[in-house]
């Protein structure tokens, strides 16, 4: 039976590794045979590719960080406020949440071009960071968090942003990396917005650029896609200890 | 007494502060501008603007491409949903309890989550190239979002406290009873939000089937509803566009309705 499950095992998890071996494979592959020719097209003959690099680095970067306090204080509002109708909003950002992202985009360009944002660095910025699937996971986390710790912290402070440093952030350790790793992870691999907010090429993202890398010379996009993988992959792997450590979800309610 | 009353009234409303941030940018980027695509739902055209009621959701009502984008889009979640939730809940259960080499698989099912699209789409057109069913589809939907189920369930798994596992073990519970009786239940929040998000990625699937088929008129049964919205979108009529998001939104709502019953009633 053992031996039965690791088989399948085996077998499955080549399934899922095949495509992805396939991208670094071909990257290192040319007529010839072996080759780092198009990773020589990619680095020093494709000027607009760092930038571009660049420029995905700092959307994620700042979309995680400026969103991770929002989450919180949002999450921890939703999970110890009384109010009338917080069910109904908590289901609205659940809805919210579940909308594809044709259904969004038109109004968030309405909405970017009426505030001037269309063409800049924060009309990728700024609507991602209210992107609501963060809020949704850590509220359900933190449902399940030990509130005497709360309690016995308001006995000492009446502020809530102390509250939320000392008893709350400390328990959320393994939700922040989990929500630090998918929010990255969807900026990372964003591609409508910056291709329809954006007309700049030197605001342009990588995800940008591997959709269009037919248009640019030599073989670009299997290099491109290796090393697009890379951050993400290492976020992964330096969070993936603690994620195996236990995340709980609580009932979406 | 009153005091203390009093006190607890300020840090509640404190706490309900907090959503303030959240609230107003949900507000700015999203609710204002949806109301404005309501509008756009309800009137004829860009530069005339007269109020038309309901015509252009009977319009689209009544269009065949919008019904077989929609009936494509459910398909999708019926078929592909429940296949990647189970595939990930047996991936997961032997990840957490199986054998110890087979942990060091994990990241394989996490890597199709990081992968550039583009990439993805050239291969798969160098494997299904003479497939023309909707296979190919189906399957970079499941090869693609099983990892992050995967990851949500085994660490869901792995949170729950294994003194219980060892109490009902000296009672006699064998492994199945176990898994049934201690671990679905213990997890079942887990399986819900996956099963939820599972949904919303297949809404987000457009981008690779788009970049599969390199065409904005794919064939019939991979024409899903984000295809009928991008193509009105390209085609600059927003009362099409805008009526169909509407109706959307309405479906993923009775979608979310449904499930939280669903889940109301699990728990009873």
């Amino acid at each position: 039976m053992k031996k039965l499950i690791g088989i399948i095992f085996a077998v499955l998890s080549a399934v899922f590794l095949i495509p992805v071996a396939a991208t670094v494979f071909l990257s290192f592959y040319s007529e010839g045979g072996f080759t780092l020719e198009c990773y020589n097209d990619l680095l020093f003959d494709c000027f607009v590719f760092y930038p571009m690099f660049w420029n995905s680095v700092l959307y994620a970067a700042a979309i995680t960080l400026i969103q991770l306090p929002v989450v919180i204080l949002c999450a921890f509002g939703f999970t110890w406020a009384k109010f009338r109708g917080k069910g109904i909003l908590f289901i609205f950002y659940i809805v919210l949440m579940m909308m594809p992202l044709q259904v969004t985009i038109l109004p968030n360009y309405i909405g970017l071009r009426d505030m001037g944002l269309i063409n800049t660095q924060w009309g990728i910025i700024l609507p991602m960071i209210f992107s609501p699937f963060g809020a949704v996971v850590m509220h359900q986390y933190m449902k399940g968090t030990d509130s005497s710790v709360i309690e016995a912290a308001r006995l000492e402070t009446n502020s809530v942003f102390r509250v939320i440093l000392v008893s709350v952030i400390p328990q959320l350790r393994v939700c922040i990396f989990a929500v630090v790793l998918f929010v990255f992870a969807e900026c990372w691999n964003m591609v409508e917005q910056p291709m329809l907010f954006l007309n700049d090429k030197g605001l342009k993202t990588i995800s940008v650029f591997i959709s269009e890398s037919g248009s640019y010379a030599g073989a670009v996009l299997f290099p491109a896609a290796v090393i697009f993988l890379i951050p993400v992959l290492l976020l992964y792997l330096f969070f993936s200890d603690s994620l195996e450590k236990g995340l709980t979800l609580g009932e979406l309610s | 007494m009153k005091s203390i009353q009093k006190k607890c009234l300020k840090w509640n409303t404190k706490c309900a502060l907090c959503l303030l941030p959240s609230l107003l940018g949900t507000l700015a980027f999203f609710v204002a501008p949806f109301i404005r695509v309501i509008y756009y739902s309800l009137i004829d055209n860009q530069f005339r603007r007269n109020l038309v009621g309901f015509d252009n959701y009977i319009d689209t009502l009544a269009n065949e491409y919008f019904l077989l984008a929609l009936k494509n889009s459910l398909l999708l979640i019926v078929i592909c949903v429940p296949i990647v939730v189970i595939l990930a809940l047996a991936v997961s259960l032997v990840l957490s309890y199986g054998i110890r080499w087979v942990r060091k698989t994990r990241a394989a099912f996490v890597l199709p989550l990081v992968i550039p699209t583009a990439s993805i789409a050239l291969i798969w057109h160098s494997v299904f190239a003479s497939d023309t069913s909707v296979l190919p589809v189906y399957l970079l939907f499941i090869w693609k979002n099983t990892g992050i189920c995967v990851v949500l369930l085994t660490a869901a798994f792995t949170a729950i406290d294994h003194s219980i596992f060892e109490a009902a073990k000296l009672d006699g519970a064998g492994s199945f009873t176990l898994h049934k009786k201690i671990t679905v239940p213990m997890v079942m929040p887990t399986i819900f939000f996956v099963s939820l998000l599972t949904i919303v990625n297949s809404f987000k699937i457009f981008k690779e089937i788009y970049l599969y088929y390199g065409t904005n008129y794919p064939p019939d049964h991979s024409y899903t509803l984000q295809y009928y919205m991008n193509n009105n979108f390209l085609k600059l009529d927003y009362q099409s566009l805008a009526a169909s998001a509407v109706l959307t939104s309405v479906l993923i709502f009775g979608i979310v309705m449904a499930g939280m019953a669903l889940q109301r009633r699990y728990r009873q």
